[in-house]
């Protein structure tokens, strides 16, 4: 059987394990302004990233805005998986491909369409100004609720996709006996659907959440100067102040925290709604 | 005795075919790392396709913003061979790159051009291309008395009005440390004045092109920009002037090099003397309003008052201390970013 994982797992070692392994390196050394990194063995980078205020709330804001977008997506998704799991017409297999289609379109682009959509000079003010519901634009773009609007219109197909493809292992049987003995539409989806498609939804979550931890198009063109999440203050770090050692211990942190909350957030869901 | 089947003839001959090819497409090809948009046109029109076409050299732009294009240069330095033959970025990067022995040296030797470089331009490992001053661009409408001074930026009036780019944080800072009786040497100052400026509520904006934007819908009235930039916007319809103030201001010259693990030096130096010639630098004076570096690409008399500056304020520009600012460059970063936007 391991000759089978082997040209993977050859694959993810050099290309993923090698430089993560090379980037703890760095994150061990020195910053110096002159030679922009030396050669050391320091924890200097991690007790700075952890123990400054600044990068505490940035960390914040980045867990506040994945956890958000993660709830957001799975109330959006998890009916919109379930019609298209039960959907018996021939246009099924057109619509789960126009599901896919927000991912044809590259964050950047999409990005700029929100631009366009949110600006103050963007269709929803024009719309708003022009019937005369305001007088002066609404700031919508450069807020945290840009972004969290943006980073769930890009997570929710990959929700969408995975939650059906539980719900249709779901036989409809289940739901019929349990109308059948007299429950109620909620409760069958509380007692019968959503046990069984928990696995599901913890597997959606968890690509969600670590897509939204890792968010840096959306959050860099649409938060705006003042809106800091974790990955752009990681480029920040390499590309603007050239501080590689403290950009690389900021990664890792970041890193580490996704891994937690992941198995937290994993365990805890599936505990909660073990089968029997 | 080798077996030599036909498959094996045809698939050896197409392999030896290869090794000719690439030889001479490395030898008559030119990696420049450039900016896109504007500038990346204008040197595609004015040297790519006017110079070093005639010359058998193809141009390939590797278009990137700067940022990411330093990033690759210092961190490939270490390499054998970098993925660019030319580099271009503004001084401050260069300085780095220089620092970091990234760069070759450049001498009229290698780079006969070199001569005809305005004398207080020259660096021993890159030539400067266009230059320009960050300067206060205002709006002529809005404020009809132009301002004379940088503290007329901290004008209580004009609450709200001044805008910064965010991505300008080094010269932002510079401006509010002279402001406050620093120096080019001394950014210390600017801690206390970039306060006062979020105290008078400035707007801090993502990026350059979107100071012109709150300009034109004259969200601010005041930014801090090159002078070339201002000059561009007002050719956009904007009504815009700017003034050198009386404290001074930030010059700022955009270069090009040849890294020293460039694949194929000889058409670097080729394409550094292309950006010098006088016709290649008038280009980048009419459409971008940058001045020439060379003294012998004269301007017409109407673009030059427009873009180019006088003695007296060539006099007033700032002389920014490159060491100095690199050893703050990453103080300076946290401070802007924690405190005054923070």
């Amino acid at each position: 059987m391991a000759v089978f994982i082997l040209p993977a797992g050859l694959l993810v070692c050099a290309l993923l394990v090698a430089p993560m392994l090379m980037m703890f390196r760095i994150s061990m050394n020195h910053y110096d302004p002159a030679a922009m990194m030396v050669e050391a063995l320091t924890t200097e980078n991690y007790l700075r990233a952890v123990a400054d205020p600044y990068y505490q709330r940035v960390l914040a804001t980045t867990l506040g805005v994945a956890l958000s977008c993660t709830a957001l997506t799975v109330l959006l998704a998890f009916p919109a998986a379930y019609w298209l799991s039960r959907m018996q017409s021939k246009w099924k297999s057109i619509i789960t491909i126009l599901t896919m289609f927000p991912l044809l379109v590259g964050n950047v682009v999409r990005s700029a369409g929100w631009i366009a959509l949110l600006g103050s000079d963007g269709l929803i003010n024009a719309t708003l100004q022009g019937t005369g519901l305001t007088s002066a634009p609404l700031k919508l773009l450069y807020t945290p609720g840009a972004v969290i609007v943006a980073i769930v219109g890009i997570v929710l197909p990959y929700m969408v996709l995975t939650l059906q493809a539980v719900i249709e292992g779901i036989p409809r049987q289940v739901e019929e006996a349990a109308a059948n003995l007299g429950a109620r539409p909620l409760t069958v989806f509380r007692r019968v659907v959503l046990p069984l498609a928990t696995p599901g939804v913890v597997a959606g979550s968890v690509l969600v959440f670590i897509l939204c931890m890792n968010a840096y198009a959306t959050p860099v063109l649409l938060g705006g100067p003042r809106f800091q999440m974790m990955a752009p203050a990681v480029y920040d770090q390499f590309s603007r102040a050239s501080n590689w050692p403290f950009g690389a211990a900021l990664a890792f942190i970041l890193l580490v925290v996704t891994l937690l909350m992941t198995v937290i957030g994993s365990m805890a869901l599936g505990r909660k709604y073990r089968t029997a | 005795m080798i077996k030599l089947t036909r498959r094996g003839l045809i698939g050896g001959a197409a392999f030896a075919a290869l090794f000719p090819a690439s030889a001479h497409a490395e030898a008559s090809q030119v990696v420049a790392g450039t900016w896109g948009g504007d500038y990346g046109d204008l040197l595609r029109e004015g040297v790519d396709s006017a110079i070093m076409k005639p010359l058998g050299i193809e141009v390939l732009q590797d278009i990137s913003s700067p940022v990411p294009r330093r990033t690759k240069l210092l961190a490939e330095r270490q390499s054998r061979r970098g993925s660019m033959d030319v580099a271009c970025l503004a001084d401050f990067d260069m300085f780095a790159a220089t620092q970091l022995s990234a760069l070759e040296e450049v001498s009229e030797a290698n780079t006969p051009r070199l001569a005809k470089v305005q004398p207080f331009l020259k660096k021993s490992h890159s030539i400067p291309q266009i230059y320009s001053a960050h300067t206060i661009v205002y709006n002529t409408d809005r404020v009809t008395m132009p301002p004379k001074s940088l503290h007329d930026l901290w004008d209580p009036k004009y609450r709200g009005k001044v805008g910064l780019s965010d991505f300008l944080y080094t010269t932002n800072t510079a401006f509010a440390a002279v402001a406050g009786g620093g120096s080019m040497t001394d950014f210390e100052p600017a801690k206390k004045k970039l306060m006062e400026w979020r105290s008078l509520d400035v707007k801090v904006l993502a990026s350059v092109e979107a100071a012109a934007a709150a300009l034109k819908s004259e969200e601010i009235w005041f930014t801090i920009v090159a002078a070339a930039r201002g000059f561009m916007w007002r050719q956009s319809g904007i009504p815009l002037g700017h003034i050198i103030a009386e404290e001074g201001a930030f010059p700022t010259a955009y270069e090009a090099a040849v890294p020293k693990n460039a694949r194929n030096k000889e058409s670097g130096f080729k394409y550094l003397n292309a950006m010098l010639e006088p016709a290649a630098q008038q280009v980048f004076a009419s459409k971008m309003g940058y001045v020439p570096t060379v003294s012998d690409a004269p301007l017409d008399p109407a673009l030059d008052r427009q873009i180019n500056f006088s003695e007296a304020e060539r006099a007033r520009l700032w002389k920014p201390d490159f060491g100095y600012l690199a050893t703050q460059q990453a103080a300076v970063f946290d401070f802007w970013n924690k405190d005054f936007k923070g």
